[in-house]
């Protein structure tokens, strides 16, 4: 019976706990820019642990980047043009009711769609490293969990939900739609999951995986759902207008 | 956001800006990993407060630099919170807020401490690092170190038509502002999708006109990155002291905290 009580009191304290950050998190009045990980977060060990696991993503992008522009020349400028113009979208101020704050869309899913998620991944890093130099949005020295989060989770998820979908042989309105609202998810989960495993020190990963991921609810769940609609709207806009300009973008392959 | 991304002061002419970008890389590098590893808060204090005073040196607008630290700030007061509430077991003070307590623990509050120096210490190089040296003197010091051929001349596109995108967009933007499209929520939606679709459609076709003037140029593939000049005698010497300072300042907070 004490045990139980003792049990109960502990989950209490830890929801209070996480109840209590999350409100701290949300009640600062800076934008959300949790999207990266900070320079300086992560221990030298996980900052080099997630660059080994992006190394190979960015590699494969390179790879694919190469045959592609061999065989169409036009390639390198037209993956330039698309990432700059994903990383504007991305840059867009977004305000969160729930929040109060700022937020702003990953983009991933949406280039994902344009350009393929391998040269996604490469055109996250170049952006990723635009950011941490010249905006102090993420960081150097977290630029491979980074990668990982918002290029690699991101861009492949939402790649594969608008793929199987297609697939299925349902709308692209719909696969659309969760390409984008799953990439931003599989970001912050991805994000969380970084976060967690370089600061739970002693205590328990679980833990501190689900504080984090509690206190991004507020701005990533209506903004998921915001980028879903984002996704949808501008292909709409583009295969309304110019709808060859999208089978440019994927190299004549669509 | 946009204006804190202009890198208009790495054009200036001072002591910093002449220095070869591949030395800047490597120190700036040097100094992340010396931060990131530190075990007390002393040492990315210390380079925070040198990077700052550095800054200010060079005349940088307090408030682009109060602008470039904001989000790192903010995200150094929730790690505090976080670490002190959460990890840790001696207890330290006890707050009640809305009928709940909460124990703040005295390990928790130093690894948050620790954690917020690294932040700062660590952004505070990157920002001296980038008001110093432009991005193309960046990009071709990284082609020097061997980085992918690919990845710098897509970065480089990126870079150059981020900011002629960026002026189409507010134009875009301002137009849409001024026939009301943003004045209810669902209109204001439709605007920014719009937008955002807009922009899509301006890259690819600039893209096209782009690959058409590097054609023009001679281009058959691959752009061609100038050479570094040799590092100069004074550059290297500055290179051999700073490495010997930040190893010294390691080594000597190693022995503080073992």
């Amino acid at each position: 019976m004490i045990m139980h009580r003792r049990k109960k009191s502990a989950r209490i304290r830890r929801a209070a706990t996480v109840a209590a950050t999350a409100g701290t998190l949300i009640a600062l009045p800076a934008q959300a820019f949790a999207m990266h990980i900070s320079e300086g977060i992560l221990p030298a060990s996980w900052a080099v642990l997630w660059y080994a696991v992006a190394i190979p993503f960015v590699a494969l992008g390179l790879r694919e980047l190469q045959r592609r522009s061999e065989e169409l020349l036009y390639f390198k400028p037209l993956v330039g043009l698309v990432g700059a113009a994903v990383f504007i979208i991305s840059c867009m101020p977004i305000p969160v009711p729930t929040a109060g704050t700022c937020s702003h869309p990953c983009g991933t899913g949406l280039a994902a769609i344009l350009i393929g998620p391998g040269l996604t991944v490469v055109v996250a890093s170049i952006a990723l490293t635009l950011q941490a130099l010249f905006l102090a949005h993420g960081g150097l020295t977290t630029l491979g969990a980074n990668i990982v989060s918002m290029g690699v989770a991101g861009a492949y998820v939402g790649y594969g939900a608008y793929w199987i979908i297609r697939r299925l042989g349902l709308p692209w309105v719909m696969a659309a739609f969760l390409a984008g609202l799953l990439s931003d998810w599989a970001t912050y989960a991805m994000t969380s999951v970084s976060l967690a495993a370089a600061l739970h020190g002693g205590g328990s990963f679980s833990a501190m995986f689900s504080l984090i991921l509690i206190a991004f609810v507020p701005t990533q769940l209506p903004l998921g759902i915001f980028e879903g609609i984002l996704c949808v709207g501008a292909l709409k806009f583009v295969r309304s207008r110019k709808p060859e300009l999208l089978r440019m973008a994927a190299g004549g392959a669509a | 956001m946009f204006d804190l991304f202009s890198d208009i002061f790495t054009y200036r002419d001072n002591a910093l800006t002449r220095i070869d970008p591949r030395v800047k890389l490597v120190v700036a590098f040097a100094a992340l990993i010396a931060v990131v590893t530190a075990e007390m808060v002393i040492l990315p204090l210390f380079v925070l407060g040198i990077c700052l005073a550095t800054v200010a040196a060079l005349r940088i607008p307090a408030k682009l630099v109060v602008a470039r630290l904001a989000a790192p700030l903010s995200i150094v007061a929730v790690l505090v919170v976080i670490q002190t509430f959460v990890t840790g077991t001696t207890p330290l003070f006890t707050v009640t807020l809305a009928g709940w307590q909460f124990t703040a623990k005295a390990e928790g509050l130093r690894q948050g401490t620790l954690l917020g120096a690294h932040v700062l210490g660590a952004v505070s190089v990157v920002f001296l690092l980038s008001v110093v040296t432009p991005a193309h003197r960046i990009f071709q010091a990284l082609r020097w170190f061997k980085i992918s051929r690919n990845w710098l001349e897509v970065a480089i596109l990126m870079y150059r038509y981020i900011f002629v995108l960026m002026d189409r967009v507010a134009d875009l933007a301002a137009a849409q502002k001024l026939r009301l499209g943003y004045t209810a929520r669902g209109r204001a939606m439709r605007s920014f999708t719009t937008l955002a679709g807009a922009t899509i459609i301006h890259s690819l076709e600039q893209s096209q006109r782009t690959h058409d003037a590097m054609r023009l140029r001679g281009y058959r593939g691959t752009m061609p990155f100038g050479p570094l000049p040799a590092v100069s005698g004074r550059d290297r010497r500055i290179l051999a002291l700073c490495l010997i300072a930040i190893a010294a300042a390691r080594l000597l907070e190693w022995g503080v905290s073992g």
